[in-house]
């Protein structure tokens, strides 16, 4: 069996994935109007971090998720050599070092947490998070490592703003995955860390067991959702069937929802064909905004918090239905007790990926 | 011969890296977002914002709009000297 | 048996399939080296002028992949080849070209912003192909051939049947990419560590 605990997410919420949890439970948000930051001085949506700032914040975000995971296991296996760390990110520490986005922090984490092996850096855009997830998971389940940490870290930057401003995707309100009236993305930053290991002994919490998933390409366009959800289907499609997992099982979806027009009608799309759309279903995004490298790592910690406190959460900024196939999305929080989760991301590449969380 | 046209079609090969095709290549009235015209994609559409602002200083908040402007070179070139006019 | 069926060296002044020059660098070209390479081979895809330096290199290292083993689209089905890409410098040198675009008083592009990610050469190759398969793109400090090793027995062991690794370091100072192709196959050359080290420093034979 795969486990996976530990969980730490570092947002605008909260530095702890339990004070994230009770912002989250509390239906709260990161996102705030920041004065002035767009590329032509327009007042933008953000969720940012408030304390962190001046140079190095990628570097620092790390090790700090990686500090706060050591408390929650036994840290003797940090420095061991069967254990991997690997990093998922888009842009790294672009604005530190354009030309070597992730080098110094891979060092400085390996230096300072005394690590065996240099980390692995997997930067894969918006799926970056699930599919490292995955990558942890498979090397785990084929004896390559006993142990490996997977941190998701992305940063703000104008480089990032200014493009998805290009794009004409940033929405002019915070996002509102879903909904009828969705303009675009809100950008988020945060850190998400989490263990995977196929050992239970070394998390000092009861963890969950995670279901690793598989990736899938749409084939389609580089920055276009399919228009038939061809990606995400098969994607799913092959995670439930290599656990032998029927959509019965499944007791709630955590979906990408970017809050574009075109991506989240993509995925009702495809949830549609996948005969998921009665499954409870929320975006994270309207608390996070879109933390890019980090949200799959960040989101997955939210699911198992979800878990552990056995509440499905609200889809924040979602009011009416706003998808040609309907959805069944979270309206508010309510107690229910959780078994098996769905995790999905997809993103520029044309990349789907998607993994489950079971409980013990 | 539009001197307008003719600057617009050597403005959307260089923006766009049209590479394989030049001036000659482009009607005046080619669709250019249809696979039978030239074919250009959603990001080339904002790439042709982009292009108007650089060249000719219009300002397209609305990626709306463009959908029209964009039509052809022929409606570009009207949309210009429209939004020159007023 | 794990085997190298086709690999692709392509450096600053040469390209080289299965270990024999199919290009030179012609100096004093007006053409990019990749463009000299895409011409040279006849290719009609116009989308390859609007690629960046990585994909534009993916795209032609995987092409000739392609060429040099004939019949490798028809032997799979759509989602049985998985692609697993690493570099050193991610898309430093298109990100860089990103924030020329608005520094001293332009707008940004649109067109180089979906390029500033590394896995975009992995969505053009799977788009151009049609493959729906697994997708990988790594950030390693230098070409560890365990790596790719280690990830390809993951992905073949669970739902792949074929792979195409490759190392893509492509920056305005250096051009060093190596795609190979990785078959089920009785004999050939054997993926491994060893075979996969000398092949990526493949010199060419005169």
């Amino acid at each position: 069996m795969i486990y996976i605990g530990a969980e730490v997410i570092i947002s605008p919420l909260g530095d702890t994935a339990e004070d994230n949890w009770e912002a989250l439970s509390e239906n709260r948000s990161g996102i705030v109007l920041a004065p002035g930051v767009g590329f032509n001085k327009e007042d933008i949506h953000l969720s940012q971090i408030a304390w962190l700032n001046g140079p190095l914040r990628f570097q620092r975000l790390v090790i700090k998720a990686l500090a706060a995971l050591k408390e929650r296991i036994d840290a003797s296996i940090l420095t061991s050599d069967r254990t991997m760390v690997l990093i998922s990110s888009t842009k790294g520490a672009l604005d530190d070092n354009l030309h070597d986005q992730f080098g110094e922090t891979c060092s400085a984490v390996m230096q300072q947490f005394n690590l065996a092996h240099l980390p692995v850096v997997i930067s894969n855009a918006c799926i970056s998070g699930v599919l490292t997830l995955n990558v942890a998971g498979n090397m785990v389940e084929a004896g390559q490592y006993d142990h490996v940490i997977v941190i998701g870290c992305d940063v703000a930057s104008d480089f990032v703003l200014y493009g998805f401003q290009s794009l004409f995707a940033v929405s002019d309100k915070p996002c509102a995955p879903f909904d009828a009236a969705r303009k675009g993305i809100t950008l988020g930053e945060g850190c998400g860390a989490a263990l995977v290991s196929g050992m239970q002994s070394v998390f000092k919490d009861k963890p969950l067991e995670l279901l690793t998933g598989t990736s899938a390409n749409d084939a389609n366009h580089i920055s276009g959702p399919s228009r038939t959800g061809e990606g995400l289907v098969r994607c799913v499609g092959r995670t439930m069937q290599k656990h032998g997992i029927g959509t019965e099982k499944i007791d709630f979806i955590c979906a990408h929802g970017t809050g574009t027009v075109f991506n989240d009608e993509m995925e009702a799309i495809a949830f549609g064909r996948l005969s998921l759309s009665d499954k409870p279903l929320n975006s994270l995004k309207g608390y996070f905004g879109h933390t890019l490298g980090a949200a799959g790592v960040i989101e997955t910690a939210v699911c198992m918090q979800m878990m552990r406190n056995s509440m499905l959460i609200k889809s924040l900024g979602y009011c009416d239905a706003g998808t040609s196939e309907p959805l069944n999305i979270i309206l508010k929080n309510e107690p229910k007790k959780l078994r098996t989760i769905l995790k999905t991301a997809s993103g520029f590449g044309g990349g789907n990926a998607s993994l489950m969380i079971r409980d013990l | 011969m539009d001197s307008l046209k003719e600057d617009l079609k050597k403005q959307i090969i260089e923006q766009l890296n049209l590479e394989d095709l030049t001036v000659a290549d482009i009607a005046d009235d080619a669709l250019l977002f249809n696979d039978q015209g030239l074919g250009l994609d959603s990001i080339d559409a904002l790439e042709l914002i982009v292009l108007l602002e650089k060249y000719h200083g219009i300002q397209l908040t609305n990626p709306e709009e463009g959908k029209e402007a964009f039509k052809s070179v022929d409606t570009m070139a009207a949309y210009i000297r429209k939004r020159k006019a007023a | 048996m794990k085997v190298i069926t086709a690999y692709c060296n392509l450096r600053a002044d040469e390209c080289l399939v299965n270990g024999k020059v199919v290009a030179r660098r012609e100096v004093g070209s007006e053409d990019s080296w990749f463009k000299q390479i895409y011409k040279q081979q006849a290719w009609v895809y116009p989308k390859f002028y609007k690629m960046d330096m990585l994909s534009q290199a993916g795209y032609l290292a995987s092409e000739l992949i392609k060429r040099a083993n004939p019949g490798i689209s028809e032997a799979y089905s759509d989602d049985e080849i998985a692609l697993v890409f690493a570099n050193a410098s991610s898309s430093a040198d298109t990100d860089r070209r990103f924030i020329q675009s608005y520094e001293g008083g332009g707008s940004p592009s649109p067109s180089l912003f979906v390029y500033t990610l590394p896995n975009i050469v992995l969505g053009e190759i799977a788009i151009l192909n049609k493959w729906y398969g697994e997708n990988m793109f790594a950030v390693l400090p230098k070409f560890v051939p365990g790596f790719y090793l280690d990830y390809s027995r993951i992905l073949l062991a669970s739902g792949s049947r074929a792979l195409l690794g490759g190392w893509l370091e492509v920056t305005a100072g250096s051009t060093d990419v190596f795609l190979f192709m990785v078959e089920e196959k009785e004999s050939g050359t054997e993926f491994n560590e060893e075979n996969l080290l000398h092949l990526s420093q493949t010199v060419a034979a005169y």
